[in-house]
């Protein structure tokens, strides 16, 4: 590879313009070229590795690490649930409120069903309900936000306000009223009203950002270069705010397994759901506590704060993204 | 003893993802106590990394490889932190371009000094507010302003505040690192000036670190030049003005002339400094030298005395020993160095085109209106500027920030409405544009940016970036957009094409950034582009470079270009007609060189001043024929291993 600066003179050089020839020496010389590299090789070198540059970051920091180990069994376990469970969690063939033997490791519920069993099964719900709900309410959050961030005027002033009414309605109270009064029932109801009232924060959080990021001077340049409002948005301003919507939509995940568990436990959900929350629920009506089955009372209450904190910790590394100075050694 | 003495220092960033940076290389030289040293060199030369390891600053990832620094005979490296910290402020303290931002917001001025100096002075309460008078009287501010807070005082005023904080205990040496950039050129200025008599008067030991050669040289005694992590050049001020060692010293010396000659001419350095991740085993300045002779590339040079300083350089080595066994020769004889210059006699101006008007401003003017409470206040930006921009031609617009020319540049692009007058290009009104004819007009209007760090978004490529002003405006489909970005590459001397398009801003250096930034504005082909201090960010010894082919593309592409600065010398060599704006009022309007060479306007006088005024050093060493071998020189001939 040549090097672009000699490159550089050529075209200057055929205007006639300025390159003075000049000889420095008496002996002729070859021609200095510069050394074989300059800063693209290492990034080549970087890209044949396959791992993209954010995944390291996220992956050395030691939190992350966990956190990523953690949800990539979560996911599995998901996966595979219908392998690792020993029984179908609906099941009602054996003996009620069991204490946890070699047969059933939780024991069993108060209907006789594997309370392992429905742990494993459980995880699918959670996952399920984490990713969309959360990922509902980011792409409303990301809409509104950065339309009224970048647009300002009048159209802000519209959106700001409907921002602040959504972080000023107590969330639970309304998500319990949505959920008690629909129609149908189960998780993709759940999804729907987690994903409808979580948004205000995430919006506001963007606005903000946009807010910011509208003044850079690579925004000027696109509106002379042409580009519309939709297209400056979402492909100038969005992806400079890749790593903050990741952030956020992990909060909001959280918020949304944390909000699932929390409905189904209040007795909103559908009951025939397989979900922690519906186990606790269960396990909270069927006497768990004054039986003793102390194991299907922890366990979907463990294995929630299992999955949320694997989440925090994955937040750990994607905050070292946006930000070098977390970055670990 | 020196007060400082820096030996064979070596600082490496290194982390994990990244090969390591070699960042300061086998750094050696000494302070004496009372001595205003200058620590010369461009981005990426290791100068502030060098500066913040003396002072055991440096943030990891970097870090103290080798070497050790001594201040008063003191290692400061392996120092614990408790002592280091007992010695900061009151044996040495420093000022950063930032310090201005990092006094606390919400205490005032006074209250900053007593937090220095009560911990470390054994000072009563009414000692300590008489020597915070003095302190700010010292640095040209009323005591009466220790009662304000930071944001109350302009940034030079913060500045100075934040200088005479690292006086406040008499340090014995106060490190600079470039403390006046970003502010305005008669504040750097008269900040430097005071300084300058304060370190005279107090006697301490100052390193001045800057990107400016030509404002250090104004004030130091003696002058450190850094290239690519290594010390190439250490001499005294006079000798440096007079017969540069280096060639890079040299190159830098080239972009600073006299904006009020007869002729003006500055160069440039063509290339661009290594990569830092490979130790160069050789000269690290051979790629760009135009001196250079075959040992450059196989040996490395290294910092030994000649004349009246030091330096590293094999060619400027061997001159010195012919000179040391053959009186007759003198030093001030011999070609002209090889130099990429560019000069008013070059440029578009010697063509003597006949422009056509293209924009008409006619009697603008941009008032503010501030609410504040109860009260309005009207602020005048722009006070009846009338000025017409022609195809072929360059209108320098000249003044400080706040003098009102960011102002006018968003007037005549449409992004702002004047309070009266008009801007016509053409039959168009462009003051009473909306929305879709805005959009229209852009594409006859094009903007270059100031800093090209920022204009390119760092997640496309140079072909996204490239193809989308060709596709808006040009209406072409993708396959020929991205044909036509080649040419456009091509157009601004980024050759090979190919290399280029597939490579994101942050994989190039800072001239090729604002190559592309001027290559995005040509895209749809415009009648006007407006430049807005184009090369102020960038290095010194890259300048002349993008004023140069700015030049070409008006006098090729018959472009009205407006050309704002604050600085009279590039305004002098790229305008045939020169505004000087204060306080949004046009001062002095005419030809570029009537307009410097006999200035009837006191502000043009003072920024005229305000240019440090080198003399070109055109008698250069006399040029070297190689006679004996090179091995006979005295140089590590064996190559430099990696580490
Ligand atoms: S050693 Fe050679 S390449 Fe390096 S500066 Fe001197 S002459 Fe130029």
């Amino acid at each position: 590879m040549d090097t672009q600066d000699h490159n550089l003179k050529e075209p200057l050089e055929q205007e006639g313009l300025t390159v003075t020839q000049g000889v420095t020496t008496a002996v002729p010389e070859p021609p200095i070229l510069e050394p074989e590299d300059d800063d693209v090789v290492p990034q080549q070198a970087r890209a044949k590795r396959h791992v993209p540059e954010w995944f390291e970051v996220i992956w050395s920091n030691r939190k992350a690490r966990v956190g990523l180990i953690l949800l990539l069994f979560f996911i599995l376990v998901a996966i595979f649930a219908n392998v690792l469970a020993p029984y179908s969690p609906t099941d009602i063939s054996f003996g009620p409120s069991q204490m946890p033997d070699s047969q059933h490791w939780l024991g069993t519920t108060q209907a006789g069903q594997d309370v392992f069993s429905q742990l494993i099964y459980g995880t699918r719900t959670s996952l399920i309900v984490g990713a969309l709900g959360g990922g509902l309410a980011t792409i409303i959050a990301l809409v509104i936000g950065m339309v009224a961030g970048y647009m300002g005027g009048i159209v802000d002033e519209i959106l700001s306000f409907f921002i602040n009414l959504g972080l000023v309605v107590p969330a639970l109270p309304l998500m319990v009223t949505v959920a008690a009064y629909s129609p149908v029932k189960g998780p993709t109801i759940i999804i729907l009203v987690i994903g409808l009232t979580g948004w205000a924060w995430g919006a506001r959080f963007k606005r903000s950002q946009v807010l910011t990021l509208r003044v850079r001077d690579y925004i000027t340049s696109a509106q002379f270069a042409g580009d519309g409002t939709l297209r400056i948005v979402f492909r100038e301003i969005l992806p400079n705010m890749l790593s903050l919507t990741v952030l956020s939509y992990i909060s909001a995940a959280i918020g949304a397994i944390g909000a699932e568990a929390g409905l189904e436990f209040l007795g909103v959900g559908d009951p025939s759901t397989i979900s922690w929350g519906m186990m606790l629920y269960w396990a909270n009506n069927g006497g768990a506590m004054i039986t003793g089955q102390w194991a299907w009372l922890v366990a979907p209450g463990l294995a929630l704060a299992a999955i949320t904190s694997c989440l925090m910790l994955i937040n750990f590394g994607v905050d070292a993204l946006s930000n070098p100075q977390l970055r670990e050694e | 003893m020196a007060l400082l003495e820096v030996e064979n220092l070596d600082v490496t960033y290194a982390t994990k993802q990244r090969p390591p940076l070699f960042a300061v290389r086998n750094v050696n030289f000494e302070l004496n106590a009372g001595e205003f040293v200058g620590l010369v060199g461009e981005s990426g030369s290791g100068k502030s990394t060098l500066g913040n390891a003396i002072l055991k600053l440096l943030l990891p990832p970097g870090r103290i490889t080798a070497g050790s620094v001594r201040f008063e005979g003191k290692e400061l490296t392996t120092l614990p932190d408790e002592e280091l910290r007992q010695m900061r402020w009151r044996d040495f303290s420093t000022v950063f371009q930032s310090s201005m931002n990092s006094l606390n917001p919400v205490t005032r001025i006074e209250a900053q000094f007593q937090d220095v100096m009560a911990e470390k002075s054994d000072l009563s309460n009414s000692q300590i507010h008489d020597r915070i008078g003095e302190l700010l009287q010292m640095v040209k501010i009323d005591p009466s302003f220790m009662r304000y807070y930071p944001h109350e005082l302009s940034g030079g005023m913060k500045q100075r505040v934040a200088l005479a904080l690292a006086l406040a205990l008499k340090p014995k040496l106060v490190i600079l690192d470039e403390p006046t950039t970003g502010l305005d050129v008669l504040v750097q200025k008269e900040i430097m000036h005071n300084l300058r008599t304060l370190q005279r008067e107090q006697g301490f030991a100052v390193l001045l670190i800057s990107h400016d050669l030509g404002t250090v040289l104004e004030v130091s005694d003696r002058v450190l030049v850094m290239y690519a992590g290594e010390m190439v050049e250490d001499a005294p001020t006079h000798g440096m003005l007079k017969h540069p060692i280096h060639p890079y010293t040299h190159g830098l010396l080239g972009s600073y002339a006299d904006p009020a000659a007869e002729e003006v001419e500055i160069s440039y350095i063509p290339g661009r400094p290594p990569d830092l991740t490979r130790v160069p085993k050789a000269c690290p300045y051979a790629p760009r030298c135009p001196e250079a002779i075959p040992l450059c590339r196989q040996a490395k040079p290294q910092l030994l005395p000649m004349w009246d300083g030091k330096a590293a350089c094999h060619v400027a080595q061997m001159q010195w020993n012919d000179e040391q066994h053959n009186h007759t020769r003198h030093s001030e004889e011999g070609p002209k160095l090889l130099d990429a210059a560019f000069s008013e006699a070059t440029s578009h101006k010697a063509m003597k085109l006949e422009g056509e008007e293209v924009l008409r401003v006619e009697n603008v003017s941009k008032t503010y209106q501030r609410r504040a409470g109860f009260k309005t206040t009207s602020m005048n930006a722009v006070n009846d500027v009338s000025f017409n921009l022609r195809s072929g031609k360059v209108t320098g617009l000249v003044g400080q920030s706040g003098s009102g020319k960011t102002t006018i540049a968003r007037m005549i692009t449409g992004t702002e409405y004047p309070t009266s007058g008009a801007i016509w290009f053409g039959e168009t009104r462009v003051d009473k544009l909306k929305g879709r004819g805005i959009h229209n007009y852009r594409k006859h209007v094009q903007y270059v940016f100031q800093d090209p760090f920022s204009a390119l978004n760092p997640v496309h490529t140079i072909q996204y970036l490239l193809m989308r002003p060709l596709m808006n405006y040009g209406k072409l489909n993708a396959a020929q957009a991205r044909q036509k970005v080649r040419e456009l590459l091509e157009t601004v001397g980024l050759t090979p094409a190919e290399q280029f398009e597939t490579k994101m801003a942050h994989q190039l250096s800072g001239g090729q950034r604002q190559r592309v930034v001027v290559a995005r504005a040509l895209a749809p082909d415009p009648d006007i582009i407006i430049a807005d201090e184009p090369i102020s960010m960038l290095d010194v010894s890259i300048r002349a470079e993008i004023l140069q082919l700015l030049d070409k593309l008006v006098r090729e592409r018959k472009i009205a270009m407006l050309y704002i600065t604050h600085d009279l010398l590039s305004a002098r060599l790229l305008s045939d007609e020169i505004l000087v704006l204060n306080q949004g009022h046009v001062v002095e309007q005419g030809a570029a060189k009537t307009v410097i060479r006999q200035p009837t306007n006191e502000y043009t006088q003072l920024l005229l001043e305000a240019i440090p005024r080198l003399e070109r050093p055109d008698h250069v060493r006399a040029s070297y024929v190689p006679t004996a071998e090179p091995t006979k020189v005295q140089v590590d001939a064996s190559p430099v291993s990696e580490e």
